[in-house]
């Protein structure tokens, strides 16, 4: 008969579980998903190494050696490589922070750092004032941006202005102010000042870009990924539909044709049958299956097969539940049906906090069912009074 | 099977009169062969408008109509019949949990899924006659599953008994499972349906259904946050 082959065909996806896509990925970037994150973050990650590697080269490529030249001739000779000390140690401390994904304590770094701003410029003396070994002029700022890495931008700005201050001051002190030496101070606050500036503000909006495009596409794949689930849910359903208006036709036909004697039970049976399929599958109305449901629509379908007509009715939208939760609520209903006689009754009530699932079927001399119990979180019950067999699992949340 | 017997004690002289509007022929000679076999109930009008099928038979007492006439959902008709004090069972092929609910709170006075069968059908016109409540399972499941913010608030007995009702579509089974009478678990049922008159916007038969269930002793008034002044005249002082 053609059900036969028509059951097979649907029987083959219908085991199959549904991706089942997450509803907060509807809302867009604004909550962006956790793969969103991963690529903002792999950004961010890049740039914080490229930072990290500038003041390190600064530092010790630049600064180092300059400081070392200059030796006794500074003012106060111990008092710059004791800055120099502590940045060292300042940058390696930030520098470790945020390879491990973390972020320095700004506040108290940057307080230590202008502090030894200050106190090199003095230490390196008037003599030096212009050159590399007054090393805070050009390489701090690249500390700057490790303390303050993913800061408001205004806060570095305000760092570079003390920065800036700093050195005219000494400019002013030392009485270099010569519209010659004063043009220079300017352009070396001024160059040294942009660059930072540039990297910090770059690095930020390639993090932004990053999180805002990767969103987009995690928001895009959801969407396919329902399209998909949903175009599958209803090409399953076209074709038992297919299958049961086909069943259906053929016991109208019959009888139209008196072919068929309504009073027949086989006749009967076979209305009930066609008839009972049918309810269910106007019953379905999820648009996307749920894992559950789906289970239970395929047990179901398998029972119906073997000639044991069955309603299915659900209520509500159950949570995703794990696998073993889910196995709990379906395999004693699954079991139960497979001893079924005569008719099944299905039903699923499902809310946030709680889903009960219950088979009822006629009372019949076959072998009981195992006992009532409950492993875990969710609770079986299987009971006769004599009219119906009932078996009830449900699981609350804790 | 679960029809109030108090239904056909205050009708027994005259049967009840009752008219169908549905669009399928079919349909309605069917439940009329349904309603025929019943002694206290009497088909008055039948069709597929509601305006035409009460004006043939305007002093029906309940008026089953199909939620879905011509293609189009009927719910502002029905709001429009409850609120003039028709009592409407609605009964559907639409059996999905909103629009059951969406039906009671337009103010019908049961909601009968169409595959539920002659005597479902003949006890909810009975109880809907005498504007008392009946649940039939379908119409139970909708009410447990309710997760509305607004839905009533039901107590732990009534939402078991209407979920063990839906499963088991028995009441018998049902008050074994939860040991107490047939009739117990009747009130906790039809209590629950009661509470459901006070959701949606206000309706002649849903005053109608909670007086009667006031009256019956079914509930009272203040389990369902009605408020009542302790000056009432009618109310016994302690």
């Amino acid at each position: 008969m053609a059900s036969e082959s028509g059951t097979a065909v649907s029987a083959g996806p219908a085991l199959r579980p549904l991706p089942r896509p997450r509803a907060a990925t509807r809302s867009g970037a604004a909550t962006a998903p956790p793969e969103a994150h991963a690529v903002a973050d792999a950004s961010d990650g890049g740039a914080r190494i490229a930072v990290i590697v500038i003041a390190a080269a600064w530092h010790l490529a630049v600064a180092l050696p300059a400081v070392l030249r200059a030796g006794p001739g500074m003012a106060f000779p111990a008092v710059v490589a004791a800055g120099w000390l502590v940045t060292a140690l300042v940058g390696v401390g930030a520098g470790v922070r945020l390879l491990r994904g973390g972020l320095p304590a700004a506040g108290p770094l940057a307080a230590v750092l202008l502090v030894v701003d200050a106190a090199v410029v003095a230490g390196a003396g008037e003599r030096f004032l212009f050159s590399t070994a007054n090393w805070v002029w050009g390489g701090l700022a690249w500390f700057f941006l490790l303390v303050l890495w993913q800061r408001p931008v205004r806060w570095l700005l305000v760092m570079l202005a003390a920065h800036g201050t700093t050195a005219l001051a000494a400019v002013v002190l030392y009485g270099a102010t010569a519209p010659a030496d004063l043009s220079r101070a300017a352009m070396y606050v001024y160059g040294t000042s942009t660059l930072p500036v540039a990297v910090f503000v770059g690095a930020a909006a390639l993090t932004a870009q990053a999180r805002g495009r990767a969103a987009t596409a995690a928001a895009t794949l959801a969407v396919a990924a329902e399209r998909e689930a949903a175009e599958r849910a209803r090409t399953e359903r076209q074709a038992r539909l297919a299958l049961v208006s086909g069943t259906a036709e053929e016991v109208l036909a019959e009888l139209a044709a008196g072919d068929a004697d309504p009073a027949d039970p086989a006749v009967r049976r076979r209305a009930v049958l066609a008839a009972a399929r049918l309810r269910r599958l106007i019953a379905e109305s999820d648009d996307v299956p749920d894992a559950l449901l789906h289970e239970l629509r395929a047990a179901a379908d398998l029972a119906e097969r073997n000639g044991l007509p069955i309603d299915l009715v659900s209520v509500g939208t159950p949570p995703e539940l794990p696998v073993e939760i889910r196995r709990g609520l379906a395999d004693p209903l699954t079991a139960a049906l497979a001893a079924a006689e005569g008719w099944a009754r299905l039903t699923v009530v499902a809310a946030p906090d709680e889903v009960v699932v219950s088979l009822v079927t006629p009372e019949h001399d076959g072998p009981d069912e195992p006992a009532t119990g409950g492993d875990g979180p969710v609770e079986h019950l299987h009971e006769r009074d004599g009219e119906i067999r009932w078996t009830q699992t449900r699981w609350r949340r804790t | 099977m679960d029809a109030d017997p108090l239904a056909a004690d205050v009708n027994a002289g005259t049967p009840i009169g009752v008219a169908i509007v549905d669009d399928h022929p079919v349909v309605i000679d069917g439940v009329r062969a349904w309603l025929a076999r019943e002694p206290r109930l009497r088909v008055l009008a039948t069709g597929d408008d509601p305006d035409e099928v009460l004006r043939a038979a305007p002093d029906a007492e309940v008026v089953l109509l199909d939620l879905r006439l011509h293609g189009r959902m009927v719910l502002d008709k029905l709001a429009e019949l409850s609120a003039a004090g028709r009592r409407v069972v609605v009964y559907s092929e639409h059996s999905d949990p909103t629009t059951m609910l969406a039906a009671l709170d337009a103010g019908a006075v049961a909601f009968l899924a169409k595959h539920e069968g002659r005597e479902h059908c003949v006890a909810t016109v009975l109880a809907a006659a005498s504007d008392r409540p009946y649940v039939p399972p379908a119409l139970a499941g909708a009410m447990v599953g309710d997760a509305r913010p607004d839905r009533p608030s039901l107590s732990d007995k009534e939402r078991e008994a209407l979920l063990l009702w839906f499963q088991s579509m028995s009441k018998a089974s049902v008050a074994r499972r939860m040991q107490i009478s047939e009739h117990t678990v009747k009130q906790y049922v039809d209590r629950a349906r009661i509470k459901y008159t006070r959701a949606g916007r206000p309706a002649a038969t849903k005053a109608a259904l909670l007086a009667r269930a006031i009256e019956d002793g079914l509930v009272r008034p203040e389990d369902i946050g009605i408020y009542r002044s302790q000056a009432s005249a009618d109310r016994p002082t302690p």
